[in-house]
């Protein structure tokens, strides 16, 4: 949990065009960047916003949990002056030891894009008081990073208690926020920082995950991709042996140039095309007889109605069992024209014709008489079900 | 009786501590005891600790005991009640509460008694160690025990009681 203020540069120097769009510009990008990532490491997190340049450094935003006020403050920040830096660091310790949150650690984010006017001894002493007041100090120096590094490092060094200090230099033409991103400035509290989220290093390394998902950083998602995945192939490997459903799938699995091929060998090419149609019958069915295609429903239901009145009469129960299912189906599905107009004969010449087709194949002909024998007693309820939920 | 049970750990600060040898060397039960564990100040002489406490309690004595050469052990002591944006400079400058000197008999494990009627109600102490007893770089202290009591003795059989005869009532 931290209490962060962030110093920002908006001396003259920061007019410079040398960090896209300027100087000033670079900063307020990176502490967009840098709030955002300190607020989302902790809700209780706060961060605020310091001026250093002006007529003297000036606090634009108490440390706060909201990042639109950080926001609208990074707006509003004019180019004046000289930045002052022993000053604005007392400034900013003042801010954060008057936090309402105890439990908070300090934390001085400073951006450095302007020639330090104090000597490093006066640094160094400022560093030694903010050490002693368990005050940590990030420092990101550009712009003039080679005339400050003497005295950013022994600032740097005289404050770091902990290794909770760091300095990041980025050199002239370098992207702020992208350096800082990657920097251990955005990536404090236990390591796993904003840096490594979704939108940084992690998405581009996302598509080298089984899923997408680093598993280090989401054990819990990752796991549950896993599973998934495995009972759906441990559902997909366990039914041919127990269920003729799903042989009947695997036998339509196979890839559609070959049964063509078998098909067109030796049945008739008109025949073919019968296939197809009787695929989308099987294949939904592999789900359960519950959620199963409206027109499968009802192909099936004539099929049955169709095998009730030729070969078995007396089978009148049945046949009026199945002729409720089949007669609902229509009104319940707009998407079956032509069918209610004659309910049996049309299936009965597709039925004919899938048996024709399907006489090449046995294994296909066989899973599909089975798995129609299956599912009558479900497609039924099914339809029934259907019927009365449409109506 | 000790207070160390009252203390709200996550509040607990010490200021110019070494990371290394932290407060929690010196208060928390267990590794006070132990030698080799002591509370060592950082860039200078100065120690600032705020204990907080989980309700407000009535302090005794202070126990503060250094295991360091005679040069480290501290001497002057500034303590402050419920004054918790407490910084250095103010708690050398501010009227404490208590100040006193250590002399090597209270720095082998003597405590001081307190003025009781100053700390009968503190929710936050402040310990300030303003200097040690030679002019050594750092302070080292072994352990910090509380003695006092409780301001609202509070006794768990009590409260359930009192839930019982709101529900009759």
């Amino acid at each position: 949990m931290e209490a962060v203020v962030v110093c920002v540069d908006n001396s003259e120097w920061t007019r410079n065009g040398d960090y896209a769009p300027t100087r000033i510009r670079a900063q307020t990008d990176a502490v967009n960047l840098l709030a955002g990532a300190k607020l989302q490491t902790n809700p209780e997190n706060t961060v605020g916003v310091l001026t250093m340049a002006g007529k003297s450094p000036k606090v634009l935003v108490t440390p706060t949990p909201s990042l639109g006020k950080i926001l609208n403050a990074m707006h509003d920040v004019d180019v004046d002056g000289q930045a002052n830096f022993d000053s604005s660091v007392q400034i900013a310790q003042l801010a954060l030891k008057h936090r309402q949150n105890k439990n908070q650690r300090q934390r001085i984010v400073l951006f450095m894009g302007s020639p330090i006017s104090e000597t490093k001894d006066k640094l160094v002493k400022t560093a030694k008081k903010l050490k002693k007041n368990n005050v940590a100090v990030d420092i990101v120096s550009f712009g003039c990073e080679e005339e400050n590094s003497e005295k950013l490092e022994g600032f740097q060094q005289a404050v770091n208690s902990g290794d909770n200090s760091h300095l990041v230099t980025v050199p002239q033409g370098g992207v702020l926020s992208d350096t800082l991103f990657g920097s251990p400035i955005c990536q404090t509290d236990g390591g796993a920082g904003y840096g490594a989220g979704p939108g940084g290093e992690g998405g581009e390394a996302g598509g080298s995950y089984q899923f997408g998902v680093d598993p280090n950083l989401d054990p819990e998602l990752a796991l549950a991709l896993r599973v998934s995945l495995e009972e759906e192939q441990a559902r997909q490997t366990s039914g041919p042996s127990g269920e003729p459903v799903t042989a009947a799938a695997e036998a339509l699995q196979v890839p559609p140039g070959e049964t063509q091929a078998e098909a067109g060998s030796t049945a008739t090419p008109a025949a073919t095309p019968a296939v197809t149609p009787a695929a989308p019958a099987a294949a939904p069915s592999n789900d359960g007889p519950e959620p199963m295609d409206e027109d499968a429903l009802l192909q099936q239901a004539l099929a049955m109605s169709m095998q009730e009145e030729q070969p078995a009469p007396s089978g009148a129960g049945a046949e009026l069992a199945a002729t409720p299912a089949a007669a609902p189906a229509p009104a319940s599905t707009p998407a079956a024209p032509g069918a209610p107009a004659h309910p049996p004969r049309p299936a009965g010449h597709g039925d004919e014709a899938m048996a024709d087709a399907e006489g090449e194949d046995e294994a296909l002909q066989m899973a599909l008489q089975m798995s129609m024998q299956e599912d009558q007693p479900p497609s039924q309820g099914g339809g029934n079900g259907q019927h009365q939920g449409g109506s | 009786m000790d207070l160390c049970d009252q203390v709200d750990w996550s509040s607990v600060e010490c200021l110019n501590q070494q990371p290394d040898h932290a407060i929690s060397n010196a208060l928390k039960q267990g590794y006070r005891d132990d030698d080799g564990l002591y509370l060592e100040s950082d860039t200078d002489e100065q120690l600032l600790m705020h204990i907080t406490f989980h309700q407000a309690v009535k302090l005794n004595s202070i126990l503060i005991k250094s295991s360091g050469t005679g040069e480290q052990a501290p001497k002057r002591i500034k303590l402050f009640c419920n004054r918790q944006s407490l910084g250095f400079s103010e708690a050398a400058d501010f009227a404490a509460v208590q100040e006193f000197e250590l002399v090597p008999e209270q720095l082998d494990g003597k405590p001081v008694s307190l003025r009781f009627v100053k700390f009968q109600s503190v929710n936050t102490l402040s310990i300030f160690v303003e200097s040690n007893q030679g002019d050594a770089e750092t302070t080292i202290i072994q352990k910090i025990a509380l003695q006092g009591s409780m301001g609202q003795t509070m006794n768990v059989s009590d409260i359930k009681k009192a839930g019982e005869e709101e529900e009759t009532s």
